[in-house]
């Protein structure tokens, strides 16, 4: 399991002799694990030590999880929580927190806020909902959809100008965005009272209902799995071969094994799970919603963006110190405004997929913004992004929306009567305080 | 017009110092009435600061003026004295939130739970009073629901104090608790305080809604004016007489006449019969509420040693510290503070009402973005240090009267808060702007 000494880089000595201060380096200077571990032993006991040292990760949003559900299967009447048809409703009911969460994580890593995710997601999907209406615009659904991401798009770009050039608090910025883009809301939608919904006879309006009340059959699935095993497996592999040859430092090979068998584990799990036939006797339904794929794209993108791309280096480098990253030559004003523009147009996608969920309706009634943008807030902070910029990643959105959607469900299993709304609000108000108290107490006991 | 040379400290000669005294005011931020020996010098100074980009409530009262100005023209209805009550009775919520936000805000901090302390606070009180159930006299259950809200302010406060969490988090976090814990509280049906039959219910509802006779207006205005204009009188006289810097006497008869023409002019307003049929007429009981939580508040924040500490902690919480302000102490007392104003509002909130429903519990929560908003508008910074509780009235009378003037002209809902929204835009933009003007800050 240890990784070829032939290839390792000079320099950093032989795995027995250079643990102790290669454990001490690590934990203190916040680099990666396979940065400097050679071996699989060796990044176990760092990532350890760096989770000892308050930089836990996703490790403690994924314990959350992993506790919710437990508690919920056990005290759900009939132990009904992880039940398959449970368990893919709550994943569409979690999609546009996860998907909001994404978007407000871009925000959060530039040290800013943005509190009109919330109604620019309504916006958007409103938008693409109206466009498609068969009676008025017909817009073809792809078109709808990229028209809605770019009006938003052009909103967080006016929000962000806003907050990068006069530096408007942004807080302040969005605060008035919220108020602006709820009235707005009503007036796309047509009044106070009135609903836009989709024709699932037409197809055109069937694509965007589909796109979480539809299916990929069980047989597609799997492939679709096989597909995305390997291409996984192959970038990983082709990217840590590439990097020994070249003599950079990679992760050990053990660990790029253990990875690509846990992308193909958690993935057959999901095809598995969401291929049980969760119908009545008289209907199947069985098969892959089509929200899962769109969240991983998104995820991946945003990953990709924001891990592998100069852009997201700027953006770490400016929440993590503005005045260095602007004496290093990084155009502030124009990393900003893309941040806000990209992170509304995200938001857009995530309004769609709200109304797809509602069964294709959008009404007033759809979502209230401002309840909206606090709990993408907690799922962005009970994720583990820092309020304070420069630290987060894409999945602590994804986990954390995860984690409120499935509180709010498992809840509403719980037949508590007039108990169950105000649980509703209290257990993401304490999951949320106490992930901050986790978090402000380890780190301070790194002495940070 | 000059005052007493006799009186004035030394070196600080009228005719000559004028330049260096103008300049001095304008880079030094020291309150012209500290500097200035006569009128027309307090107003140089005055407009030098304005011009220095310390603007103070200024700008906010020009918002006003142009709202009344420009609603009048449009509906003649606007500036009549039923629509005058009207509005202030509009106000009221977003006054006092935006006071107990200020709190909050000048310490560098953000309350985001103050719209539901009010929700938690409101459903209290009505609960208590009611007569199948706890039946609580009105003043207990009042009490009851203060403390309840001055509580969770610090429990709060001691979060963001001694366990250095983010306030937004902790108030997120509070809002989303309170809010179950009020729809908990509400009991999941509707309690209401409109049955006349029930004493203590007639007492709450007679707090938003019930009025002075005319008569006890006036005698009120009476008393208030005089016992003011006597503490002011006397207070600058005290100082001239110790060789104290004070304001010069001329400016301090004016502030009490200036006193007496407002309160005179809204006991007249309020007196006029504004009922469609019947009667109904007298100062509102929320006027003088309004009016002695924003004296209480102003004379806390700067009148006392603990608004100083506030003021020294909202500029340089570090500088405070080693100039031994205890800061976790302050920062509870603010968040206390802020629950009890909020709490304050919520009776109010209860008795504007008359009967709660968990969707209005829920609603309270969008109180609290328009409560920012209006602090904002009324010139408080959102970083700490800057700001006054005047602010808060002063903006929450501006999106009172947006709210009440377009509504007076049919516009429906959706538009005034893009009304609100470019408003406060707009203040963020001359605030951040003024700023950029001034000499020596950026």
């Amino acid at each position: 399991m240890t990784a070829d000494h032939g290839e390792s880089p000079a320099g950093t000595a032989g795995a027995g002799t250079a643990d102790p201060t290669l454990d001490a380096k690590v934990a203190e200077a916040d680099v990666p694990p396979e940065i400097l571990a050679q071996s699989l032993g060796q990044y176990m006991r760092a990532s350890w030590l760096r989770i000892r040292s308050g930089n836990s990760g996703v490790l403690p949003v994924v314990l959350a999880i992993v506790i919710v559900a437990i508690v919920f299967e056990v005290i759900t009447p009939e132990h009904a929580f992880l039940r398959p048809s449970n368990l893919v409703y709550i994943f569409g009911l979690s999609t546009v927190y996860m998907i909001l969460a994404i978007a407000e994580t871009v925000v959060l890593l530039l040290a800013e806020v943005d509190l009109s995710v919330g109604a620019v997601a309504l916006i958007g999907g409103s938008i693409a909902f109206k466009l498609v209406q068969q009676p008025g615009p017909n817009w073809p659904w792809w078109a709808a959809v990229l028209a809605s991401l770019a009006c938003c798009a052009g909103i967080g770009a006016l929000q962000g100008a806003l907050t990068a050039l006069l530096r408007i608090p942004s807080f302040v910025v969005t605060l008035g965005g919220f108020l602006l883009f709820s009235g707005i809301l009503i007036v796309i939608l047509g009044g106070a009272d009135s609903t836009v919904s989709l024709n699932t006879a037409v197809p055109n309006q069937n694509v965007i209902y589909d796109m979480v009340q539809g299916l990929i059959t069980p047989v597609i699935g799997w492939v679709i799995l096989a597909v995305v095993v390997v291409a996984v497996g192959a970038s990983q592999w082709r990217r840590s071969t590439a990097r020994r040859r070249r003599g950079l430092v990679a992760p050990p090979l053990g660990l790029t094994a253990i990875r690509i068998a846990l992308v193909a584990i958690v993935g057959a799990a999901v095809v598995i799970i969401c291929s049980v036939n969760r119908g009545s006797s008289l209907k199947t339904v069985e098969g892959i919603p089509w929200v899962i794929p769109i969240v991983l794209v998104v995820l991946g993108a945003w990953t990709l963006a924001l891990q592998r791309t100069r852009f997201g280096r700027y953006i770490y480098a400016i929440g993590g110190n503005q005045e260095a990253a602007r004496r290093a030559g990084v155009s502030l004003p124009k990393i900003r405004i893309w941040a806000f523009a990209l992170c509304s147009a995200t938001a857009a996608l995530g309004g769609i997929l709200l109304g797809s969920f509602f069964y294709g309706e959008y009404s007033t009634n759809t979502a209230d913004p401002g309840q909206l943008v606090l709990y993408t807030v907690a799922a962005a902070v009970i994720g583990g992004v820092s309020l304070f910029g420069g630290r987060g990643k894409a999945i602590h959105g994804v986990l954390g929306g995860l984690l409120i959607g499935g509180i709010a469900y498992g809840v509403s299993l719980l037949n508590l009567g007039s108990l169950s709304t105000p649980l509703q609000y209290i257990l993401p108000g304490g999951v949320l305080l106490v992930a901050v108290l986790i978090d402000a107490q380890s780190r301070r006991g790194a002495g940070a | 017009m000059t005052a007493d040379p006799g009186e004035t400290p030394a070196g600080t000669g009228v005719g000559t110092a004028d330049l260096t005294l103008d300049a001095k005011v304008a880079t030094a931020e020291v309150p012209p009435e500290l500097l200035a020996q006569s009128l027309g010098q307090y107003m140089r100074a005055s407009w030098l600061r304005v011009r220095g980009g310390n603007a103070g409530v200024l700008p906010v009262l020009l918002a006003i003026a142009v709202v009344a100005i420009g609603f009048q023209i449009a509906n003649s209805k606007f500036l009549g004295a039923q629509n005058l009550v009207n509005l202030f009775e509009q106000s009221t919520i977003y006054m006092l939130l935006a006071i107990a936000e200020i709190f909050a805000l000048l310490l560098g901090e953000i309350d985001l739970s103050v719209g539901l302390v009010m929700g938690l606070s409101s459903v209290v009180v009505a609960e208590l009073v009611q007569p199948a159930g706890a039946n609580w006299p009105w003043w207990a259950a009042i009490i009851a629901a203060l403390v309840a809200s001055s509580a969770f302010g610090a429990i709060q406060g001691t979060l963001v104090a001694r366990l250095k969490m983010p306030s937004f988090i902790v108030t997120l976090g509070g809002l989303l608790i309170l809010e179950g814990v009020a729809i908990i509280v509400l009991g999941g049906s509707l309690v209401g305080i409109g049955n006349g039959g029930f004493i203590n219910e007639v007492y709450l509802y007679n707090i938003f809604w019930g009025t002075f006779s005319p008569v006890a207006g006036w005698i009120l205005l009476v008393v208030l004016v005089g016992a003011a204009g006597t503490g002011l009188w006397l207070r600058d006289a005290r100082k001239r007489h110790r060789g104290l810097e004070a304001a010069p006497r001329s400016l301090t008869a004016m502030k009490i006449v200036l006193m007496a023409v407002a309160g005179i002019a809204v006991v007249a307003i309020c007196n006029v019969n504004r009922a469609h049929a019947g009667t109904i007429e007298g100062v509102p009981f929320i006027i003088p509420i309004v009016l002695a939580v924003l004296v209480a508040s102003t004379a806390l924040l700067q009148r006392t040693r603990f608004g100083r500490y506030v003021y020294a902690i909202g500029g340089n919480p570090e500088a405070a510290r080693r100039a031994g302000v205890r800061l976790p102490v302050v920062r509870t007392w603010g968040f206390i503070l802020s629950g009890l104003i909020s709490g304050i509002a919520g009776v109010l909130f209860a008795s504007w009402q008359v009967s709660l429903t968990t969707n209005i519990i829920k609603a309270a929560n969008s109180y609290v973005l328009l409560a920012v908003a209006a602090a904002v508008i009324g010139g408080t910074s959102l970083f700490g240090g800057r700001g006054k509780t005047i602010h808060g009235v002063l903006g929450g009378l501006v999106i009172g009267g947006i709210y009440n003037g377009l509504y007076l002209l049919g516009v429906s809902s959706q538009w005034i808060d893009v009304v609100v929204a470019g408003v406060l835009l707009a203040a963020a933009v001359i605030d951040v702007l003024s700023r950029r003007g001034a000499p020596g800050r950026t």
